[in-house]
């Protein structure tokens, strides 16, 4: 449902993507970083900016049943951070709502 | 002179030069004496050699036939009566040398029969088996693909393509067709050190399987695991944070992957150069050179203590 919203909220997504790969290679990193203990964090760099990223991760977390925080940051722009080793979840939603292609996710770690 | 002949490249002339006296010869022989005494002349170090010795006038139109263009097949008989058993392997060895003439001796095979015919009316000795159970080697070996080889007909798709294979195999023993060279490696020993490091005790062992600089190993191991680490003075790698030896293999594998096999050919055998800021991979099997991805480690999360590091940076 939540996945629709978003759809519906920006038709021309797809098609802002499209010419903004020209910009920035396009390649979305996803990673993992360990915490303390067992706990992990999974992070989103490289979304295009066009995205809201803040509606992004609220619809995340609440499919993925997680926290999430949206963080600025200077070289990377706006990074995507997830509690929890996210990164299966997070692929399969980019690519079902159509935020990005498969061949554009570049999954990082272990 | 076939059409296949013309076909073939140039450096066949010398060959066909040989066979054409050969054949000229034959239909010489018959009537003029002179060939026959110029090669009696050559031949006469070869006639002393030759352990059997047929009559007189049989005796000099074998030595024509022999000397004539056919130092091949005289080695070959030799061979014969020396090294019975061996024969099959020195055959191939000699088809070994002239692999890039192939045609060739296959040419020479067809001629050999023609005279091995002759021969065998006149010298009624053992030679005879043995030259039998030659022939049948060379025929299983004409069955093979170069068939059309001195037949007019036209070669067919199926017949080259047998060919070109033949060709691959022989000269690359090592290769079986289809199938890839495995890269071979141990696996990495990953130890956890207490309750927040990891060992990894072979990380050097591999950096040289792999032909790689530990530091570029090092960077993309700790740039894709998210964390810090070093390699200690038993050059053995401490990572920070928990990971199993399947983790460090997945991590291995990818960097295998983008970093060390050809992403042509997938050989191992390469070269990682770093060329004005960007990593290349030459590789040493097929020539191919590409870009490979830098190493970068990206966003890193703030997973520390928040205290400890405002008062690092205050
Ligand atoms: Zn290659």
């Amino acid at each position: 449902m939540s996945i629709q919203n978003l759809n519906t909220f920006d038709p021309f997504a797809d098609a802002i993507k499209g010419s903004d790969d020209d910009v920035q290679d396009g390649l979305v990193h996803i990673r993992i970083q360990q915490r303390n203990g067992r706990k992990t964090l999974t992070t989103v760099q490289g979304l295009s900016s066009e995205y809201d990223l803040k509606k992004i991760v609220r619809a995340c977390k609440k499919e993925f049943a997680c926290n999430g925080t949206v963080i600025e940051h200077p070289e990377y722009g706006e990074v995507l951070q997830l509690q929890g080793d996210q990164r299966e979840n997070i692929c399969q939603w980019l690519t079902k709502s159509g935020l990005a292609k498969p061949d554009q996710l570049k999954v990082h770690g272990f | 002179m076939t059409e296949e002949d013309a076909m073939f490249d140039p450096k066949l002339t010398k060959k066909k030069k040989k066979k054409k006296t050969g054949f000229d010869l034959d239909a010489a022989i018959a009537d003029s004496g002179n060939v026959g005494m110029d090669a009696s002349e050559n031949s006469k170090a070869e006639k002393e050699n030759m352990e059997v010795d047929p009559a007189p006038i049989e005796d000099d139109e074998a030595l024509d036939l022999e000397s004539f263009g056919k130092k091949k097949k005289k080695k070959k008989k030799f061979n014969l009566e020396e090294l019975e058993a061996a024969l099959p392997e020195t055959k191939k060895e000699e088809n070994n040398d002239n692999q890039v003439e192939e045609n060739e001796v296959d040419e020479i095979d067809l001629n050999l029969d023609f005279t091995k015919e002759k021969k065998k009316k006149k010298k009624k000795k053992d030679l005879e088996e043995l030259i039998e159970d030659r022939k049948e080697n060379e025929n299983n070996e004409n069955e093979e693909p170069s068939q059309w080889v001195g037949s007019d007909r036209d070669y067919t798709y199926d017949e080259l393509l047998a060919r070109v294979f033949n060709i691959m195999k022989e000269k690359n023993p090592d290769m079986v067709a289809g199938k890839k060279q495995k890269f071979v490696m141990r696996p990495p020993q990953v130890v956890r050190i207490g309750t927040k490091k990891t060992s990894f005790s072979n990380f050097t062992e591999i950096c040289k399987t792999l032909h790689r600089q530990p530091k570029h190993l090092l960077d993309f191991l700790l740039a894709e695991l998210g964390t810090s680490g070093s390699v200690d003075g038993n050059s053995q790698l401490i990572i920070k944070g928990r990971f199993q030896q399947k983790q460090i293999e997945n991590v291995l594998r990818r960097y295998i992957k983008e970093y060390v096999t050809c992403h042509t050919c997938r050989s191992p055998d390469t070269i990682l150069q770093k060329d004005t800021r960007l990593f290349f991979l030459q590789c040493e099997t097929c020539g191919s050179r590409c870009s490979v991805a830098s190493i970068k480690s990206g966003f890193q999360a703030v997973t520390g203590k928040r205290a400890a590091i405002r008062a690092k940076n205050a």
